[in-house]
């Protein structure tokens, strides 16, 4: 690409090692407001980041408009003039990578028969139940990007993504679902459908629970909202070495239940945006942060490894409002014993409200319940009405009962349904 | 115009935004990045065509035809006709800024943070880390009737993080401030010593006890309050949807006789809105007063199919388009002093800070948690709790308000509502619940 070559060649005067990441997307979505079509949307955008090392010194600038690169670059280079240096080994060079896209679906294009499909197949699956939707989408995207750098090194993959959700309501009980893959096949619209009426049709004259100590199964959305709240920052290196994080130190002891691990894997087929390298180009690799109970290792992106001494994980992403590298998780897999966790009576948890304000340090957290049932034999029976679930999340990973043995894909975790022993619910009852 | 339009309108939003990321003791970050974005809105003979555009893209003085007609072809899919509302339009002055954050050097915000950062020092302190941010943006509207604004906003802020620990335990205290009115980070060591100070403290602090008690809110947990239990639950869209639970509830008595709730997107606070994002005039909307709900907050669209209540109330990240949102929401002043609350509390629990609520507007529960509190014991404060939250039904909790403060204090910070995050500013003087469900590891 000729703009890549005559960024690098701008600043290969002004810097030590420069790296650009360029992105384009576009997409369409079709929202439902209740049970028709009330909005079509259509979405262009592309952007570009540049990143600079100039003597350990590392400046980074974006912009969304890459006919003005040269504003874009000088303020990489003047970010890079405040930032404190790091012992820096210099950016990744090229490996023989395979760079055929692994989460492309040839027959996704920006083409509105695929989202009202999608959307006619969500309402079909909604009919299951008696319910009323009230808000739903369908969206479907096509992207690509390069990742270069000055080492020679030039990644271009693509990519599609399909997205939908349905949000229904019986009485005043509601429910929600979602799902997104990168390809047609796994996507279930209409299950999507049945789910959400299920919810808040079977959700409707719950009795309210007693304050108490339960069984209670996790759905692998509130399993997911968990360990993003409190599990995956404990375990970004960048935390580890600033003191953020209650793992820093602990490299070897136990922190979970003996049969419990939790890896991450950037290419196991589950994953809904799998690509051979990390945002900085480097080889995405497993990295068995906990197993069999054992913390074992730590998330490190290029500039905290340099920092602290440690080995890089190939732990970068793009997934910030900047779309500078940062620490992340590409597919976090929870791993446990598989059983059939909804035979014996417990509390069935589908979602949390509030998830998101449990303490990021210490893990406690105590939140209200959505889509709350009495499960057992195998399946959801009564509905409950209220309760809040209170705990430690890092706790609640030495109370794992036991998995289910399907899992879903949430953002970059791979989770199944767990079940837990000895959990708090506060009831009005 | 080639298409058969019944309602155009464009937002281009452009900025700069600059970050400092000041992390234990190191500049991580110190620079800034730059957008340009539009959106681009058409409503045909059925629903939305909205196109979104950037970068070289929306770098037009006038809508040219050819993306009319893409955002026109998008609403194609849609199926049911969308009427919409007039509405009054008019902007806003943009007050003045003390002093411009972009007549300060990056070299001066640095050292100032690093100024800032030496406060948060301490015993048991493990972990420091301060954030700066400011987003400098342009704002172009224009519509198919003519009307056109520009106004230029820049909102700064900064965070200031601080970790202790000491055997095993780890806490964390947080103070933030965000504004319109200019750069406002000289001479605020004080906040990031309370924050050192606060996660100090916490180490200390007892678990909090779950169960159904008296609960005394601060202003600020108050105004999340304000914010997640009545705000969410009065925006027009979900009212249209039928997601909400104040839904068919206009003139009834949803609360406490004592209690006003308003969003008022035109107060210059960090919610201000000079004009909304499809031009209507903003002005202050009394969602409930004194008890009786009386009025939604409203779009063009939400305006014209539900009726009571204001547009002024639609609000799009650059590049979105824009959907029902508070701005600045607040609980208004009663007559109880805070010495008073805390005494007629008797016992129960004062919950101060936040750390963030969710609401499912349909079902009508919330959910919010206070950063810390204190357990009230013979109208006294006594021992410092952590991690409590409380949740409750909207309409039963409203009526449960038995005392409300008369020092009524803002608090900046950020929505998100359908993958859109916009600044916000909550509000409320201190007010005491009955009955409130307080979350907590230990039970009974």
């Amino acid at each position: 690409m000729r703009l890549i070559d005559d960024i690098l060649r701008a600043a290969a005067h002004v810097a030590d090692e420069a790296e650009i990441f360029c992105a384009r997307t576009e997409s369409i979505a079709a929202e439902l407001k209740q049970d028709r079509i009330a909005i079509g949307s259509k979405l262009k955008g592309s952007g570009i980041i540049i990143r600079i090392i100039k003597d350990g010194k590392i400046g980074v600038s974006c912009t969304d408009n890459p006919g003005t690169w040269k504003t874009c670059l000088d303020a990489a280079c003047a970010s890079a003039r405040f930032a404190d240096p790091v012992p820096w080994k210099g950016l990744p060079f090229p490996e023989m990578i395979d760079q055929k896209p692994l989460a492309f679906d040839s027959r996704i294009s920006p083409d509105p028969v695929l989202v009202t499909d999608l959307i006619r197949r969500l309402k079909a699956g909604s009919e299951t139940y008696d319910a009323y939707i009230t808000s739903g989408s369908a969206s479907v995207a096509i992207s690509e990007h390069t990742l270069a750098n000055s080492n020679g090194l030039c990644y271009s993959t693509k990519g599609t993504q399909v997205h939908i959700s349905l949000e229904m309501i019986a009485g005043q009980s509601t429910g929600y679902e979602s799902d997104t893959s990168w390809n047609l096949d796994s996507i279930d619209p209409e299950k999507i459908g049945e789910e959400s009426a299920f919810f808040a049709a079977k959700g409707q004259g719950g009795e309210e629970i007693e304050t108490g100590r339960y069984d209670v199964v996790l759905s692998p959305l509130a399993v997911s909202q968990l360990l993003d709240a409190a599990v995956i920052p404990a375990l970004s290196g960048r935390n580890v070495h600033t003191g953020r994080s209650v793992f820093a130190g602990r490299i070897g002891e136990t922190v979970a239940g003996e049969n419990i691990s939790l890896i991450d894997d950037p290419m196991d087929s589950r994953g809904v945006a799998n690509c051979a390298w990390d945002g900085e180009g480097m080889p995405v690799r497993t990295i068995p942060f906990i197993e069999h109970g054992v913390l074992q290792s730590f998330a490190y992106d290029l500039r905290t490894a340099y920092r602290y001494d440690q080995k890089p994980t190939a732990s970068a992403v793009r997934t910030g409002q900047s779309g500078a590298p940062a620490i992340g998780n590409h597919n976090l897999i929870l791993k446990g014993p598989e059983s059939d966790i909804l035979d014996e009576k417990a509390v069935f948890v589908h979602d949390l409200i509030g998830a998101h304000t449990a303490n990021p340090m210490s893990g406690d957290f105590s939140v209200e319940l959505s889509s709350p049932f009495f499960a057992s034999e195998g399946a959801l029976q009564e509905p409950i009405r209220t309760g809040m679930i209170s705990g430690n999340i890092f706790d609640i990973l030495h109370k794992i009962q036991g998995v289910s043995k399907e899992t879903r894909t949430l953002g970059s975790t791979i989770v199944p349904s767990v079940r837990l022993s000895d959990i708090t619910i506060i009831g009005r009852g | 115009m080639s298409v058969p339009y019944r309602y155009y309108d464009v937002r281009r939003v452009s900025g700069e935004v600059t970050q400092i990321d000041v992390d234990n003791g190191r500049v991580e970050q110190a620079g800034s990045s730059f957008f340009d974005k539009a959106v681009i809105r058409v409503l045909g003979d059925k629903g939305w065509g909205v196109l979104s555009v950037s970068g070289e893209d929306a770098e037009f003085e006038q809508i040219p035809d050819s993306f009319l007609n893409e955002a026109y072809n998008a609403s194609m899919v849609t199926t049911i006709h969308i009427p919409i509302q007039k509405t009054p339009t008019t902007l806003h002055p943009v007050p003045a800024m003390k002093e411009n954050p972009a007549d300060v050097s990056l070299d001066e915000k640095v050292s100032i943070l690093l100024d800032m950062y030496k406060a948060t020092e301490g015993p048991d302190i493990v972990s420091r880390r301060i954030n700066y941010i400011e987003k400098d943006e342009t704002v172009f509207f224009s519509d198919c009737f003519g009307h056109s604004y520009t106004y230029h906003l820049c909102r700064c802020g900064f965070s200031v993080l601080a970790v202790a620990s000491r055997g095993g335990i780890v806490q964390m205290g947080y103070e933030r401030d965000h504004t319109i009115s200019g750069l406002n980070i000289r001479h605020r060591q004080d906040l990031a010593q309370d924050a050192a100070d606060r996660a100090r403290k916490l180490l200390d602090a007892k678990p909090a006890k779950g169960g159904i008690m008296r609960a005394v809110l601060d202003p600020e947990l108050a105004g999340v309050f304000a914010h997640e239990a009545v705000g969410h639950a009065s925006e027009g869209d979900l009212i249209k949807e039928g997601s909400s639970i104040l839904k068919g509830k206009i003139n009834e008595r949803i609360g406490s006789p004592l209690l006003t709730i308003v969003d008022d997107p035109s107060q210059p606070e960090f919610g201000f809105c000079p004009v909304d994002d499809e031009g209507s005039e903003t002005k202050r909307t009394e969602i409930i007063r004194n008890g009786i709900l009386k009025a939604y907050l409203h779009s063009k669209e939400t305006l014209a199919s539900v009726g009571n209540g204001d547009a002024g109330h639609c609000r799009g990240m650059p590049g979105v388009e824009p959907i029902v949102r508070m701005s600045n929401t607040f609980i208004e002043n009663g007559d109880s002093s805070y010495d008073e609350i805390i005494s007629e509390c008797k016992s129960g629990i004062l919950l101060k800070g936040s750390r963030g609520g969710q609401v499912d507007p349909g079902r009508g529960m919330f959910q919010f948690n206070a950063e810390y509190g204190f357990l009230i014991e013979n109208g006294e404060l006594t021992t410092m709790v952590r991690d409590v939250s409380l949740s409750g039904e909207i309409l039963q909790t409203l009526h449960t308000i038995s005392l409300i403060g008369n020092d009524l204090a803002l608090h900046p910070g950020y929505c998100g509502k359908g993958g859109q995050t916009v600044p916000v500013t909550d509000g409320s003087p201190h007010l005491m619940l009955e009955n409130a469900v307080v979350g907590g590891c230990e039970i009974d």
